[in-house]
């Protein structure tokens, strides 16, 4: 794992220049540019609200803003896993015809997506303020709360990427399975909502709960993120982490002829 | 380095290397597929899965040197330059690599169309392996290599085929390796760009790093190479110089379509596909076979002062000089001399018959003809002078047999041709009597 991240490290100038790339890909051609950036989630948010909080009558105050907060770092997760899972797959071009630092590729869309989140909240943070909502000091403990999803994400890409380039349909079961989970992840609900019997259970094999539940104790409910469950949880991706680069690395070799 | 110094830029030992079968037919293993085989209970046998596509390839390329590889479609030419290249891993096997590689194995890796020339060759250049800095030092000199101009700053979706592949090649060669790796693409854009990248090449040569070149162009290999290896069978074959080895190979695959060999993909066929062996017959060396009546033991090129040469000047005297061997008075032979360019047409062919050539009668046991050019007259290029021994009443085992040497001609003309007449060019002020011909070349010969 070490060994896999000092390469990584090694290639920083090849990752910046692909995440430089894939960013301003994204944007150029397209009139608005930048500002799609804020316009993906804002709509997202829009069509939540309108259906959870005029529809459905929903309880919970300032709930767009509420939304907001969960929403974004699912975004990020959940963009890098199903971008991320063709990463290598798709790069023939690369793997085949040059030596290729595999491993840049799915960190180019972790990355890529974490800049994404990076620039949107400043959006957040103004639509708090709409709502009245001031940050409080507790934000401090956000760089924590990213670092672990950070691991957690990178553990999974990585994961999926290497099992993708063998096992193509794995993209499409992954595209399945992200919606699933989006629903049993506390984004457009209050863990709170769910029955005490399930909430247990659902802390414990859903790591994003406990994620997506931190930032709203930072941002919204202005405390700071219950420790044990973020502390074990950054162990558990470290867990996963190493499983996954030992994954990533023993079928390595195999990319260039299996694509 | 670490590394104790060596003389080998790449030291291959034993390299195997196997592919799985599916990732050839080019099926894709899914969920689904592995599912259903497994509620069929088909169980796919060990054997059989694998294709091997080198069978053990041992290989040293001296440092400074520019080597080629020569081979069929799919003899593993390829998929050697990949395992150098660090693409794919051995099956089994070392590969050992002295310096720093770059590949050109397809140009414009990492081109997004979308993306100017300028962005794209900062991205292309940093997946070749250069830092952002020496990218960004070397820019200028990459688009002014790539004579783009304006259209630098265009996306690259815009740009001619041609173009394209003159920004990917600039890219490709301001990577400043030591060891340069190049899969056929030597052949980019017009005749002046192409030109322009064969001058680059020879700049590399001149700066003494070491070239792998994998292509199916002869002339390109016998002009630019120091050795040639020829794959054959997923082995390899010969290693030597790249006259004898292109003249080697053409031979073998002109055996093989002469026998009609269905030529199957080679690591699909048993015993990997090898071209047919040649006949053993006494090539550039001497060593006079046992029990031949009569034979030519060698042949070779003489030079205007009586060395043995490789290469020679059009405009020089040469000489070649055919030794032979007569075990037995042997009466009324032949010999016919042939001289091939390098690829195969025959430019002229005469025999000591149809010069009437007063040989003695009987031939003694040992002799010597030469037959004496006072001018060269050919272009640069590669040719095969071989001389073939008849004898007339044909009990001659060795009859029929021919001896042959390569040479090459290195000029500094660019004329282009079948041969180079004696001529020079007259300026007159005006034309005052009917034209005369001085000294204009006479009919060609080819007509």
């Amino acid at each position: 794992m070490i060994r896999n991240f000092r390469e990584l490290y090694s290639y920083r100038g090849l990752l910046l220049s692909l995440v430089q790339r894939e960013l301003k890909a994204r944007y150029r051609g397209s009139v608005l540019g930048f500002f799609w950036t804020f316009l993906n989630p804002t709509l997202h948010m829009l069509v939540y609200t309108l259906l959870f909080s005029v529809f459905m009558k929903n309880q919970i105050p300032n709930y767009a803003y509420f939304l907001f907060v969960g929403l974004l770092p699912w975004t990020w997760f959940s963009t890098s896993i199903s971008a991320g899972a063709s990463s290598i797959s798709d790069r023939r071009d690369l793997m085949t015809k040059v030596r290729f630092p595999a491993q840049v590729l799915p960190a180019t869309v972790v990355a890529t997506n974490f800049c994404n989140f990076i620039f949107s909240l400043p959006l957040m943070v103004v639509l708090g303020l709409f709502f009245g909502v001031v940050p409080s000091w507790h934000i401090l403990a956000f760089p924590v709360v990213v670092l672990v999803q950070m691991c957690f994400t990178f553990a999974v890409v990585y994961a999926v990427s290497a099992f993708n380039v063998t096992f193509r349909d794995l993209q499409h079961i992954v595209m399945n399975l992200m919606m699933l989970w989006f629903f049993v992840t506390p984004v457009l609900y209050k863990l709170s909502t769910i029955p005490e019997a399930y909430r247990r259970v659902l802390q414990v094999i859903n790591p994003m709960s406990i994620l997506i539940t931190s930032y709203q104790a930072m941002f919204y409910e202005h405390r700071l993120p219950d420790a044990v469950p973020l502390v074990s949880l950054l162990g558990v991706s470290l867990c996963l982490l190493w499983g996954a680069t030992q994954i990533f690395e023993s079928r390595r070799e195999e990319f260039a002829e299996s694509i | 380095m670490a590394n104790p110094p060596t003389e080998d830029a790449i030291v291959i030992q034993d390299v195997v290397k196997n592919f799985r079968k599916r990732t050839i037919r080019g099926e894709y293993t899914t969920f689904k597929s592995e599912l259903v085989r497994w509620l069929r209970g088909n169980r796919v046998s060990k054997q059989g899965r694998f294709i091997e596509s080198l069978r053990g390839v041992n290989l040293r390329i001296p440092r400074g040197q520019t080597v080629a590889i020569l081979g069929r479609n799919g003899s593993g030419k390829s998929t050697l330059l990949k395992l150098i290249t660090g693409i794919y891993a051995p099956t089994s096997g070392t590969i050992t690599v002295n310096g720093r590689v770059s590949a050109l194995l397809d140009l414009g890796a990492g081109f997004h169309p979308d993306f100017s020339g300028r962005e794209n060759i900062l991205i292309n250049g940093i997946i070749l392996g250069m830092s952002r800095a020496e990218v960004r030092a070397k820019m200028d000199a990459i688009i002014a290599f790539s004579e783009l101009g304006e259209f630098i700053d265009e996306p690259v979706r815009t740009y001619s085929s041609g173009m394209y592949m003159r920004l990917a090649f600039s890219v490709a060669t301001h990577v400043d390796p030591d060891i340069l790796i190049i899969d056929e693409i030597l052949a980019v854009g017009d005749e002046h760009f192409s030109k322009k990248s064969m001058a680059k090449m020879t700049e590399f040569k001149r700066l003494g790093k070491t070239i792998v070149l994998v292509t199916h162009d002869m002339a390109t290999v016998e002009r630019w190479c120091d050795q040639a290896a020829w794959l054959d069978g997923g082995r390899i074959r010969r290693m030597g110089t790249p006259a004898e080895i292109s003249a080697e190979y053409r031979q073998a695959v002109s055996l093989a379509e002469a026998r009609s060999t269905v030529f199957t993909p080679p690591a699909l066929t048993e015993g990997g596909g090898a071209l047919p062996g040649l006949p053993e017959g006494p090539p550039v060396t001497d060593a006079p076979k046992p029990v031949p009546q009569v034979a030519v033991s060698r042949v070779w090129l003489t030079g205007p002062r009586g060395e043995e040469l490789g290469t020679i000047a059009p405009e020089t005297r040469a000489e070649v000089c055919i030794d032979y061997v007569a075990r037995e008075a042997v009466e009324d032979v032949e010999f016919v001399l042939t001289l091939a360019s390098a690829d195969g047409p025959v430019l002229y062919a005469t025999s000591t018959r149809t010069d009437r050539v007063p040989l003695p009668t009987p031939l003694p046991p040992q002799g010597r003809l030469r037959f004496v050019l006072p001018r060269v007259g050919l272009l640069g290029g590669a040719y095969v002078l071989s001389v073939e021994l008849k004898t007339g009443n044909n009990a001659n085992p060795e009859a029929g047999r021919e001896a042959r040497c390569t040479f090459s001609v290195s000029t500094e003309h660019d004329d282009r041709g079948v041969f180079r007449p004696e001529h020079a060019w007259v300026v007159d002020e005006a034309p005052a009597a009917p034209v005369q011909a001085v000294s204009v070349p006479k009919h060609a010969a080819a007509s």
